[in-house]
Parts: structure tokens; C-alpha cells; sequence
């Protein structure tokens, strides 16, 4: 009930948590890396219904993949914007015809200012909001010519473009899904331990990944910590008077150096003194320690294996036979 | 024989000279001590020294009658140091597992016990320590004093036969001091240990105190001899317990006998 719960795992008893997170990483792992071989739009599609059979599958709220989606909305509708203004390959499929009046630019920039204006006071969904005001500044352009013709112009979508940004955008989707499946359906203890007992025979190759995986989970371990110093101090510094969140640039920047500085100095106390405990607890970096938890497959972990190792192949066929 | 046996140990920070200049002691087996100072007397530092965590400018030490060398990194030398277990003050900055059950089980990973074996330890120690309903609790929803009991479980899964507690109470409310005092004064006599304190409870539990001031041994005695030597107490920039005054008073005003009897049971239980 209590057990750890930061990142970004959702608890949810699905078949997707119980899997071994060794399987889940390596499964992962290749259904991203095939999923760069492919370069149709039909295949992306099934393979992206694929995802969308994970992300239900999970029993994790949709809302949570949402957000995860909505941190790289912006930079993911810019691309596929700009590629299909600018990137003009095959066919020609239709021409968008403007024209920029005295009166529909004064439009635009009066729609621009109630964006700003309404930012103050809705916050949420800005992104849409933005996306409301381009559309409607560029429709106003588009069939309400009135005034003085600044200029008419045009833009033009082809066909090959448009598939090119459809296969960027479903692409990144896709590898969105996957990778929040992974997270949300996996504690970040048990994807450190997955690595550790993944990479532990790396150790006859003279190459130790122990000292790593240590030092992701003791991060883990104190990342909730410093959190909670992060806050301890804004407060202390909001009792001396800083205001964080308001003011310029330079103010905010002031605010960030209030904050910044005790923090390191107590992250590098707290190095110190962990090390310290650690080496009196007998730890030795480097060498062989046994391990609390054992990760055993189970037949599910097999099947999962052969599919996505199928899957695999077949996308390479896809790729280079077909 | 001793379990731990001092002979003329000195240690220099960089900027400091005699951090710890010329200490030597004998602790028995099954001996509880507790060592007093006040801030900076280098109390910790030898702690570390005893514990192999810092490497003695000169003298030396002695576990069970084998030389403690810190400076190898030996397979003896591994196996010495982990006879002592230490539990320091900051609750926090000690607790390695994300969970109490990964954190007792940290030292018995390094010591490559077999995972049966781990598991069982922890529930046999977690419930020693009275955590046994915690093991999946994350260190942030734990009291300062859970913390510390859940370090000394830690230790206590190890099997060491020295436990040091460097100030280990010192950072937690009385709540935490007291369920932690009831741990630690259920281990006396059953290990070694040091208790480095401040707390007049505790140290009324000790065979032995070892007064330290600027880096050495001014005193040591039994609790009673020590505590009643103002002369002694003041010299080491120690506070004096008021309920040691109070007694001192009424040893003083020659009230009777008795009441001088019954305060002075009521300080040193016995
Ligand atoms: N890591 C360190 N580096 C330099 N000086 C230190 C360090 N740790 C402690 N000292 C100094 O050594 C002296 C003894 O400190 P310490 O053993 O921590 O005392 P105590 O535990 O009795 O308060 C103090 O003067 C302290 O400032
Ligand atoms: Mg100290």
C-alpha cells in the first residue's frame, strides 16, 4: 500500500505491472527501435493502434498518457505545421488562398491581444487557446476580404509532405505511449533493478555497472528528500521576504540563486554523510553484493519476448524486403 | 580480553592538529560505554577511527585483540571493520533503502548474505525494533525516531559485535528519544556499546563514562563518580544536569540521610 510511490508510476494491477521489468525494458526498447525502421504511414497506423491496445491495457488512466502527450504537444504541432508549410514535396493537393487587409491584420492582432488578455485569466488549455486564435486570425485572411489588399498570397500542401509529418507525428506518438506504458507500469526501484540484474553479467567483460545502477537508485532514494528541502527552504526564504514567482527576469533569477544555493550545499552535505554510512555498512563499490529481491520470467515474460522479438523482424522486413 | 583495545591514537584534520591527540582505552565485552564532550571535543572523530572510516595519524587499535589497519583495503581488514556497526545523529542523511525493509537490508547485501537468510533477519529485527509494520514504508513518511530505530535494526541484522551511537538521539523529540533509549537499553549486555550523548538518561544507563575535551580522555568512571564531580564536569564545558545540582544541594544542606538516598537512587536507578 505504502510503498513507494514517485516518478510517474501509477499503482494498477494490470498484466502490464506484473511483467518482469527486464522484459518490459527490452521489449521496449526493440519496439522503438523498429519503430524508427518504418517509414509508412499504414504500418505506423497499426502500429500505433498497437500502443493505443497497451495504453488500455494498463488500466492506468488515459489522462495520465495525456499528460505525457501534452508536454511535447507544442513542439509536436509546431513540426508537423512547419513541415507541411515549408516542406514542399510531391503533388500539389490544395491551395489556400489569403488575403492581408488593412483591416483583417488589425483583426489578428486584436485576436493576438485577447489571447494575452484571456491568459490572464484562464490558464488553463492554452495551447488550444493559441491554436483557436491562429485559426481564427488565418480564416478571417481567408474569406472576409474587406478593406485596403496589402497583399494576397497563398499556400500550398502537398501530399508527400503531408505524409512525411503525419509519419513524424505518429512516430513520436507511438514512442510516447510505449514509453509511458513503461513508466507508469513499472516502480522506478524495479526499473533500476531490472537494469542492475540486466547489465550484471557485463561484470566478465571487466565492465561493472553495479556502481550505476547504485547510484540511480540511491537518486531514487533522495529525490523525495530534496524535494521536500527545496520546500522547507522556499519557505524559509518567503519568511524573509523573497517573493518567489513574481518580478522580471533578472528578479526571478535572484529568486532561483535563493533557492539553488542552500540546496546544493545541503545535497553535498548529504553526499557526504551518505557515503560515509554507506562504506560503515560494509558497502565496497564494485563488489559482488547479494540482492533482496530476485526477478524470475514467468511464461508470460517468454510470449512478450517472442512477440516483440516477431514484431521486430517483421518491421525490418517491412523495412528492407518489402 | 578486551573487545576494543586504544593505544595512544592521534588524528589531524587538515586545519585541524589533535582532533583526536593521544587517545587510549579498554572496552570489555558486553560493556556499555558512553562517551561525553562537549561540541568539537572529537567524539565522532573517533568513532570513525574506531569504526575504519578515518585512518589514525598514528597509534593503534585493536578489535578482539587484531590490529584494525584502515589504510588496507584487505580481505581481513573488511572482516574486522565489520564487527562495528554505527549509527550516527542525522536520522535522514543514513537511511540508504528507498524502504525500511531495503534499508535494513542494505549492510546484509554488502556482507553477501544469501537473500533467505536477509529476508528472515529483517523480519526478525524489524520487529525487534518494533518497525515490523513499516517495512514498505519510504523513509519520508518515518519519524525522525522510526529512522533511527530502523538503523539500529539495520546493524542489528548485521550481527556486529560493537554497536557505536554517535549523538543517534540528539536529532529526534522526546518521543523519538524514548523509543529509541527503550531499543538500545534492551541491547545492554548483549553487544558492546558505545553511546556518544548528551542525554543524562542515557548515560545513567552506562558501566562506564568517558569524559573527552580538546581531543582527549580527561576522565572516565562509573556515572555517579562522574557526574558528582563538578570540578571535573565544568573543565570539559559540560552542562550539569540540574537534577546533579539538585542532589548536590541536598547533599550539601545535610537535610538526611534518606532523602539524599532516595534522590540519588531516582537519578541513577539503582
Ligand atoms: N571533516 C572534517 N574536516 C575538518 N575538520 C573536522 C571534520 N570533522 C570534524 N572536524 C573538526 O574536528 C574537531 C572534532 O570534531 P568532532 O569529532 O566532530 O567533535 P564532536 O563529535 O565531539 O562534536 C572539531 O574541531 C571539528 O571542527
Ligand atoms: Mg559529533
Amino acid at each position: 500500500m505504502n510503498s513507494v510511490v514517485f516518478g510517474q508510476y501509477y499503482h494498477a494491477n494490470s498484466w502490464l505491472h506484473r511483467l518482469d521489468p527486464r522484459c518490459k525494458l527490452v521489449s521496449m526498447f526493440m519496439l522503438m527501435i523498429g519503430v524508427f525502421f518504418i517509414r509508412r504511414l499504414d504500418v505506423l497506423a497499426l502500429l500505433f493502434a498497437l500502443a493505443i491496445i497497451l495504453v488500455i491495457s494498463s488500466k492506468v488512466p488515459i489522462i495520465k498518457y495525456l499528460k505525457s502527450i501534452k508536454m511535447i504537444a507544442t513542439l509536436l504541432i509546431f513540426t508537423f505545421v512547419f513541415q507541411v508549410l515549408f516542406n514542399k514535396t510531391g503533388n500539389e493537393l490544395y491551395t489556400f488562398n489569403f488575403t492581408l487587409t488593412y483591416f483583417n491584420l488589425a483583426a489578428g492582432i486584436l485576436l493576438l491581444v485577447l489571447f494575452f488578455v484571456l491568459g490572464r485569466l484562464v490558464k488553463k488549455l492554452r495551447l488550444l487557446q493559441f491554436l483557436a486564435t491562429l485559426a481564427g486570425a488565418f480564416s478571417l485572411q481567408m474569406f472576409w476580404v474587406y478593406g485596403d489588399v496589402i497583399t494576397p498570397y497563398s499556400i500550398t500542401i502537398h501530399d508527400a509532405s503531408l505524409i512525411n509529418s503525419g509519419i513524424i507525428l505518429v512516430r513520436v506518438l507511438i514512442l510516447v505511449c510505449m514509453s509511458s506504458c513503461l513508466t507508469l507500469c513499472t516502480k522506478p526501484t524495479d526499473i533500476t533493478l531490472g537494469l542492475d540484474k540486466m547489465f550484471a553479467p557485463l561484470k566478465k567483460l571487466h565492465l561493472d555497472t553495479s556502481i550505476f545502477t547504485m547510484m540511480i537508485s540511491i537518486a531514487l532514494r533522495f529525490i523525495p528528500t530534496l524535494i521536500n528541502e527545496a520546500f522547507r527552504i522556499l519557505r524559509a526564504q518567503a519568511s524573509r521576504g523573497v517573493e518567489f514567482s513574481q518580478g522580471g527576469l533578472i528578479k526571478k533569477i535572484r529568486q532561483m540563486v535563493s533557492l539553488l544555493v542552500p540546496m546544493f550545499v545541503i545535497a553535498y552535505k548529504k553526499a557526504a554523510d551518505l557515503a560515509l554510512a554507506m562504506e560503515a555498512r560494509s558497502y565496497i563499490p564494485g563488489h559482488d553484493r547479494t540482492s533482496l529481491y530476485l526477478l524470475k520470467y514467468k511464461a508470460r515474460d517468454y510470449i512478450v519476448y517472442v512477440f516483440s522479438l516477431l514484431l521486430l523482424a517483421g518491421m525490418i522486413v517491412v523495412r528492407f524486403v518489402l | 580480553m578486551a573487545i576494543i583495545k586504544v593505544q595512544d591514537l592521534k588524528f589531524e584534520y587538515q586545519d585541524i592538529k589533535n582532533a583526536i591527540g593521544g587517545v587510549s582505552l579498554e572496552i570489555e565485552e558486553g560493556e556499555f560505554v558512553c562517551i561525553v564532550g562537549h561540541n568539537g571535543s572529537g567524539k565522532s572523530t573517533l568513532a570513525k577511527l574506531l569504526c575504519g572510516l578515518l585512518v589514525p595519524t598514528s597509534g593503534h587499535i585493536y578489535i578482539d585483540g587484531c590490529e584494525l589497519k584502515a589504510e588496507l583495503e584487505n580481505e581481513e581488514n573488511d572482516m574486522l571493520r565489520r564487527r562495528i556497526g554505527i549509527v550516527f545523529q542525522n536520522p535522514d542523511n543514513q537511511f540508504v533503502g528507498v524502504t525500511v525493509k531495503d534499508d535494513i537490508a542494505f549492510g546484509l547485501e554488502n556482507r553477501q548474505i544469501e537473500r533467505n537468510e536477509i529476508i528472515k533477519r529483517i523480519d526478525e529485527y524489524s520487529r525487534l525494533v518494533g518497525m515490523d509494520k513499516f517495512l514498505d514504508r519510504s523513509p519520508e513518511s518515518l519519524s525522525g525516531g522510526e529512522k533511527q530505530r530502523v538503523a539500529i535494526a539495520g546493524i542489528l541484522a548485521c550481527d556486529t559485535d560493537i554497536i557505536i551511537l554517535d549523538e543517534a538521539t540528539s536529532m529526534l523529540d522526546p518521543k523519538g528519544v524514548r523509543e529509541v533509549l527503550s531499543v538500545i537499553s534492551n541491547l545492554k549486555h548483549k553487544k558492546t556499546i558505545i553511546n556518544i550523548t548528551h542525554n543524562l538518561n542515557e548515560m545513567v544507563l552506562a558501566d562506564k563514562v568517558i569524559v573527552m575535551n580538546e581531543g582527549l580522555i580527561t576522565a572516565s568512571g562509573d556515572v555517579k563518580t562522574i557526574l558528582e564531580n563538578e570540578e571535573l564536569l565544568k573543565e570539559a564545558n559540560l552542562v550539569i544536569p540540574d537534577t546533579i545540582k539538585l542532589l548536590n544541594m541536598i547533599r550539601d544542606s545535610k537535610i538526611s540521610e534518606d532523602v539524599e538516598d532516595e534522590v540519588c537512587q531516582l537519578i541513577f536507578h539503582r
